[in-house]
């Protein structure tokens, strides 16, 4: 849900900015069929066809027939009683709903928000493993990161997509889904790279070192893992 | 295949190939009675999923001075031989060696600027190739060259902005000429700018986020002293001397003109402004000619070493790019011009750089094509994002058209959609007997590195059979390819506008079209409302007269920079999203049934419709009159007017589709009638109904627009008077 979204460019910066697309709409192999916008219409008086006033209904240009526009238009027509059905060919929206009017999903969500617990849990294992075979300067680094993105979770500094997704990246780390996790990892960078430039760059090394441990390292301290892992509670905003 | 029409889709989407003909005129007198000459728009690395690379050589001809690779055109399989018709050179292949990705960057920017541009370059490190080197240059009054160590300090070297170095200095300077002294880290010293991202990918991160603006104060009335020249030197220089003959890419990213040191392209006076088409063509515009002198010598040196650059220009003033173009235009490499950094056009634009396709990437390096044709055929030239690798042969003609003089181009930097166009000249004279075998072959042989640092060959080969067109002049036209042909013919020109005078240009193209209605068209001599042109012209003309408006050919309106911004994307895109530059797609909404396309013409503007135009820069959703009230009104948020809300969201969803793919990512305007964004789309429309004609025309229906512009029928009447005059 967090990952499909469109939200409205910058038209303070930019006149006619474009919508900015989420990495995970962006990167969607394929959609819903629409409609294929590649056709022409040839000049009647080429073609030879009859030249006359255009297709279609003809209508009073306004400005011809009414001084100025009725100020209370006669409404669309209704969905019963139309002259004809709805056009066909309009697919629906593209799945989810929210188009150039909101900056994302809801805040409500019926899910409970992530625990940062959980997810310091998994990156302290994480980190304990790599610290066995792993450049103690890259270890430290990696370190001083999560420890930066934890603060900043404490002290509210994180979205809550951020934080969802971070809590999916952790869980895909937890069950060896290395290329799950890092295509997160990517796409939070290219979605809210304000919110994790400082340290998602420590979460993305810790990914590939973790992923080129030898197993048992990682078995080892499974156990360890599991046994200091609590129930989780929402935290607190 | 049923009609000329199957034939032409299914060999584009096998081939990549969209000839102007067909059917190949046997004699070099017909081919120029033709007017449009044998050409044909080739896409490289067309997209073909079913064709998985195989792992071997390709299988070459036996005779050692010709080598022609195997294609099934050649193929007896009953005698189980082959008879090749070709000469082919061998290239040696080295091992697969690394891409290289330098960032050149301008830190004279606004903070908000700045703070969005850092952000995405972090972000890009991301999404680069696994093991890519990267490099960072920043400059802004001087020019300063990152040394990405793992450890320690941050160093960089610095160079003045002012002062030009050539490239032996410059390697000198980063002291990539002497050995390591001893005593320090065992890095090669190529390295030392230069690093696997995966390495430096923390470092670079904290390095970026830890750009400052250029600390030289501005004074009022002044603007920034930025040295680009310097810069993007000292980026060609260093990848010169590292790295030749790899993929490499200089990435600039700059706010503002080059306004100091070799290249500056407008002083640093705020009064005197940055050169316009008026100051250019009044030769006022002291340092144009130097400046791209400049820039081309830079660009050549850049392409011999299949070095391509790209040039992310982000201000709401000019930034040189007229100066500049040719360092993409050559390379291959792409230009994003954008009001700020800090918006979602560049933001998603530059992410689509990297962008991937059934999980490889779309980008590939260091490019060159070969042209091979059989006897009766020779190169004529190339026009797009390419350069000459002046390869003498027997296939080469002596008329030139773009880049010609070669059978052999380099092309730096290229993706899936870079379409090059290639003319040829017919060779046999005339009434030679049609040749053996009756079928006139190309072969194109492109060699490329792709993203996964693997080398590749793809080769394709396309035969058309040849017809005699005092007999079968009925054939050749049904052959005849309009789309193609209107883009084919287009490349020329806007090749054209680059060195002649604009009108005579539009002159040039003018005759080119009156001479193809008189050579097609059906008439009676001096009846001009007898004429009526084939199924296969019938859409020619109007390409012609919105080719003639487009911003390609007219500068009126538009900036220096504007214009060159338009003919790079133009000579380099595939067929589609070209005739959709020339003529933009344009679509109605309406209640009375699906999404249709309608004229592109002032009278498809009505008050119950939504028009989408697609110009490939703009996306322009146009809402008529009543549509507009209904909106305001705000029945789309009525339960009981579900389908209003519907047809309102229609436009907006196919738009998005074409937003969410582009490259480069499209302006978005949603506007109504009335509204001053309606502009976008008032402009392109054929203005058959003005204020000069709004009660003789006797149309009673659509939007008049406020222009003198020629308008469709007007060109149609004349061009229809002068092709069947017997006095032309």
């Amino acid at each position: 849900m967090d990952e499909l979204y469109v939200k409205p460019g910058n038209v303070e910066r930019g006149w006619n900015d474009p919508p900015q697309f989420s990495y995970g709409l962006q990167t969607a192999q394929g959609g819903p069929k629409r409609t294929l916008l590649n056709k022409r219409v040839a000049h009647p008086q080429v073609s030879g066809a009859h030249i006359g006033p255009s297709p279609g209904p003809p209508r009073p240009t306004p400005h011809a027939v009414h001084s100025t526009p009725p100020t209370n238009p006669a409404p669309p027509p209704r969905p019963c009683g139309t002259p004809g059905p709805p056009p066909a060919g309009m697919a629906t929206p593209p799945q989810p709903a929210a188009v150039l009017q909101s900056a994302g999903p809801p805040e409500g969500q019926s899910e409970v928000a992530p625990g940062l617990d959980d997810v310091v849990a998994l990156f302290n294992w994480a980190l304990v493993a790599c610290r066995q075979s792993v450049k103690k300067h890259i270890c430290d680094d990696m370190e001083k990161r999560i420890r930066l993105f934890e603060e900043m979770w404490r002290s509210g500094k994180l979205s809550l997509p951020v934080r969802r997704r971070m809590n999916m990246l952790v869980q895909e780390m937890k069950n060896r889904n290395w290329d799950a996790s890092d295509e997160i990892h990517r796409a939070l960078m290219v979605d809210h790279v304000n919110e994790v430039s400082q340290w998602m760059v420590g979460v993305k090394r810790l990914i590939t070192e973790t992923r080129n441990l030898p197993p048992e390292l990682l078995s080892a301290e499974e156990g360890a893992k599991i046994e200091s892992n609590n129930s989780s509670l929402p935290v607190p905003e | 295949m049923a009609t000329y029409q199957d034939f032409i889709q299914q060999n584009e989407e096998r081939d990549g190939v969209r000839f102007s003909w067909n059917l190949w005129p046997s004699s070099r007198l017909e081919a120029t009675r033709l007017v449009v000459p044998v050409s044909c728009l080739f896409t490289p690395l067309k997209e073909r999923s079913e064709l998985p690379p195989v792992q071997y050589e390709p299988v070459l001809c036996s005779r050692a001075n010709c080598r022609a690779v195997l294609n099934p055109i050649q193929v007896d399989f009953k005698a189980k031989i082959w008879a090749c018709n070709f000469c082919f050179q061998r290239n040696p292949r080295g091992p697969p060696s690394p891409l290289v990705f330098l960032y050149v960057v301008d830190t004279c920017l606004e903070e908000e600027d700045l703070q969005a541009l850092r952000e995405s370059l972090q972000m890009s490190l991301i999404l680069l190739p696994p093991n890519a080197l990267v490099g960072l240059i920043t400059f802004g009054r001087m020019v300063q060259v990152h040394e990405l160590s793992c450890e320690g300090i941050a160093k960089s070297y610095v160079f003045r902005g002012t002062k030009e170095l050539n490239p032996k200095q410059i390697q000198e300077m980063l002291g990539l000429t002497k050995p390591a002294t001893p005593g320090q880290q065992a890095l090669p010293s190529t390295l030392r700018f230069l690093q696997p991202v995966h390495k430096v990918d923390t470092n670079l991160t904290d390095l970026l986020g830890e750009l400052q603006r250029d600390p030289w104060p501005v004074a009022q009335g002044k603007r920034p002293l930025r040295s680009t020249g310097i810069a993007l030197s000292i980026a060609v220089g260093l990848l010169e001397g590292t790295f030749p003959n790899t993929g490499a890419r200089i990435m600039l990213f700059t706010g503002g003109p080059p306004s100091q040191g070799p290249g500056m392209v407008v002083g640093d006076e705020l009064k005197t402004p940055i050169r316009s088409w008026h100051d250019i063509q009044k030769d006022n515009a002291r340092h144009l000619k130097k400046a791209t002198k400049y820039y081309e010598g830079l660009a050549t040196r850049a392409a011999e070493n299949g070095h391509s650059i790209d040039i992310y220009a982000c201000a709401l003033d000019q930034t040189g790019l007229l100066e500049m173009k040719c360092c993409s235009n050559l390379t291959g490499g792409h230009i994003v011009m954008g009001d700020s950094f800090n918006t979602s056009l560049f933001k998603q634009t530059f992410q689509r750089v990297f962008s991937k396709e059934n999980g490889e990437f779309r980008m590939a390096f260091g490019g060159t094509l070969e042209v091979k044709t059989s006897r009766e055929l020779k190169v004529s030239g190339t026009i797009g994002p390419c350069v000459s690798l002046h390869t003498k042969g027997p296939c080469v003609s002596e008329i030139e058209m773009g880049i010609g003089g070669t059978t052999q181009w380099k092309v730096c930097s290229l993706t899936p959609s870079t379409t090059l166009a290639l003319y040829f000249e017919i060779m046999n004279q005339h009434n030679a007997p049609i040749p053996q075998g009756g079928r006139g072959a190309i072969q194109f042989v492109t060699q490329y590195q792709h993203a996964s640092m693997q080398r590749r060959i793809r080769v394709t080969t396309v035969a058309r059979s040849w017809a005699d067109a005092q007999s079968q002049i009925q054939h050749i036209e049904s052959s005849f390819d309009q789309e193609a042909s209107a883009v084919l013919m287009a490349r020329l020109g806007v090749f054209k506008a680059e060195s002649e005078e604009g009108p005579d240009v539009l002159r040039w193209l003018d005759r080119q079209l009156i001479r193809l209605c008189q050579k097609f068209g059906q008439f009676n001599k001096d009846d001009p409302n007898s004429f009526r042109l084939s199924e296969s012209l019938s859409l020619y003309p109007q390409f012609m007269f919105h080719l003639r408006r487009s911003p390609f050919l007219q500068v009126f309106n538009n900036s220096p920079d504007e214009s060159s911004y338009y003919r790079h994307h133009f000579v380099r895109q595939d067929l589609t999203q070209s005739l959709i530059m020339i003529q933009p797609i344009l679509y109605s909404y309406s209640f009375y049934g699906p999404p249709e396309p309608v004229l592109l013409d002032s009278s498809s503007i009505l008050p119950d419709r939504i028009l989408l135009m697609d110009t490939f820069f703009q996306l322009v959703i146009y809402h008529g009159e009543t549509i507009a009230q209904w909106r305001k009104a705000g029945y789309q948020d009525m339960p009981e007017y579900e389908n209003f809300k519907q047809l309102l969201q229609a436009p907006l969803d196919d738009a998005l589709e074409i937003l969410r793919l582009r490259f480069p990512m499209p302006r978005y305007i949603d506007t109504e009638h009335g509204g001053s964004q309606a502009r976008f789309l008032l402009s392109k429309v054929n203005p058959s109904q003005t204020h000069n004609n709004l009660y003789a025309w006797g149309q009673e229906s659509g939007a008049p627009i406020l222009t003198d512009d020629v308008s469709l029928q007007v060109f149609m009447d004349h061009l229809k008077k002068l092709a069947v005059s017997s006095s032309a």
